[in-house]
């Protein structure tokens, strides 16, 4: 079949109604089971769901978790294609309705993680505003580089990296239990290297 | 997370064979035939009001009943519509003008009953029998809709749920004025606006959760 969804550079293709007839086809037959048909379908709109998402989302990370998810609910609901129909409209549908989603789910996380402006940076306890936080940092990091290499490794990705001691298990390959061990020794270690009394957390 | 080309080769890998949908429109004769059956088989255990007769002279009643089932298939047919992903969603105003005929309707009567009867018409055992029949339709009517339309729940959930509710809703109305001689004014207006409202309401804020809970799964997974 000398099919317009066979060239991956859908820009190539002169007639949109063509095409159109094309994926319809394509459609009928991924229906049917016919999994090279729908491996075509997918890979020849892939493209085009791509573009779509790029117009309304920022990062390319985002734009490809659009178009995994429009992918996704194209095969969820694959059966509800019909082929009379023309193919476009029901993409589109589809399309923009997870790439609303996704846009909705990014303001959302915007939202949560306000960035702080310079005047939220002054806190009202004294310490917090010290001038000498740079020194500070820079002895902390001093101080992280000389721990044993199970404590230090244990602290960049506990503390320094935030993952969780999951993540930081599959990570380090070292166990749970080790972890913690490893990090309440390092941070045992560095409050006496610091020298603070206090709790560091 | 998995790269596209890797999640097209297994969406490719799991193309099984899938059976279309019906058009819409034979969907939504196939749900509104199994209401009819439904319906007959409340009329036959439990038989029409006895004062059927006497109603169908008021043309209050028979405006108001008619409206209500108009508004029960044309919402049907919207809602199947919309449904899928490539129908507009104005066709969610298709059964609007025959809600407002029947919601008037519904005002005058009451109007009307209040001054003939009073609020004593609310009785227990009638109240009792009614809220039978509207389990009796509205929950199966629900139910075989929920399963029919679970696919949804990835595009437009609130609307269809809106709709299918409001079909659901009229279609329960029309059987209850057909089998309960319900002329108390509150009767009338808790049961129909009430139980509108009430599916209308539950649906809207459960809806999308439910349908999302039934939907198709959607394979394969991504970690």
């Amino acid at each position: 079949m000398t099919s317009a969804a066979s060239q991956r550079s859908s820009a190539a293709v002169p007639d949109p109604e063509e095409r159109d007839r094309d994926r319809a086809l394509l459609m009928a037959r991924a229906q049917a089971g016919d999994r090279r048909a729908y491996r075509r379908l997918l890979e020849d709109i892939t493209p085009f769901i791509r573009a779509l998402a790029a117009r309304r989302l920022r990062e390319t990370s985002e734009v490809e978790d659009a178009v995994q998810e429009v992918l996704l609910t194209v095969h969820a609901i694959r059966h509800t294609y019909d082929p009379r129909r023309p193919f476009a409209p029901w993409l589109a549908a589809i399309a923009n309705r997870r790439i609303a989603d996704q846009l909705r789910r990014q303001t959302r996380r915007n939202l949560r993680h306000a960035a702080f402006s310079l005047q939220h940076e002054t806190f009202s306890v004294a310490e917090a505003n010290l001038e000498d936080a740079r020194s500070d940092a820079a002895a902390l990091r001093a101080a992280v580089e000389g721990l044993p290499s199970g404590q230090r490794r244990a602290i960049k990705l506990l503390k320094l990296e935030e993952m969780s001691l999951k993540e930081a298990a599959a990570t380090s390959g070292m166990s749970i239990a080790a972890l913690k061990v490893a990090t309440h020794r390092a941070l045992g270690t560095l409050r006496k290297v610091l020298g603070s009394p206090r709790r560091s957390t | 997370m998995i790269t596209t080309p890797d999640l097209i080769a297994a969406l490719a890998a799991d193309a099984k064979p899938v059976r279309r949908l019906l058009p819409p429109l034979a969907r939504a004769v196939g749900w509104l035939a199994f209401g009819v059956l439904l319906l007959s088989f409340l009329g036959i255990v439990h038989g029409l009001r006895p004062d059927l007769a006497d109603h169908l002279r008021r043309p209050v009643f028979v405006v108001g009943t008619l409206a209500a089932l108009i508004t029960g298939v044309s919402a049907a047919v919207a809602c199947f519509l919309i449904s899928l992903p490539d129908r507009s969603r104005l066709w969610v105003l298709l059964p609007a003008p025959s809600l407002a005929v029947w919601v008037s309707t519904i005002g005058y009567g009451c109007l009307t009953d209040w001054a003939l009867i009073g609020p004593s018409g609310l009785q227990v055992g009638e109240a009792f029998r009614c809220f039978v029949t509207l389990a009796l339709t509205s929950v199966p009517l629900s139910l075989v809709m929920i399963v029919m339309l679970r696919y949804a729940a990835m595009l437009r959930p609130t609307l269809v749920t809106i709709t299918g509710s409001l079909s659901v809703a009229a279609i329960t109305a029309t059987s209850l004025s057909l089998f309960h001689s319900i002329d108390a004014s509150m009767m009338i207006l808790i049961w129909n606006l009430g139980t509108a409202a009430l599916i209308v309401t539950l649906g809207g804020a459960l809806g999308p959760r439910l349908l999302a809970s039934l939907s198709p799964q959607r394979m394969p997974d991504r970690a």
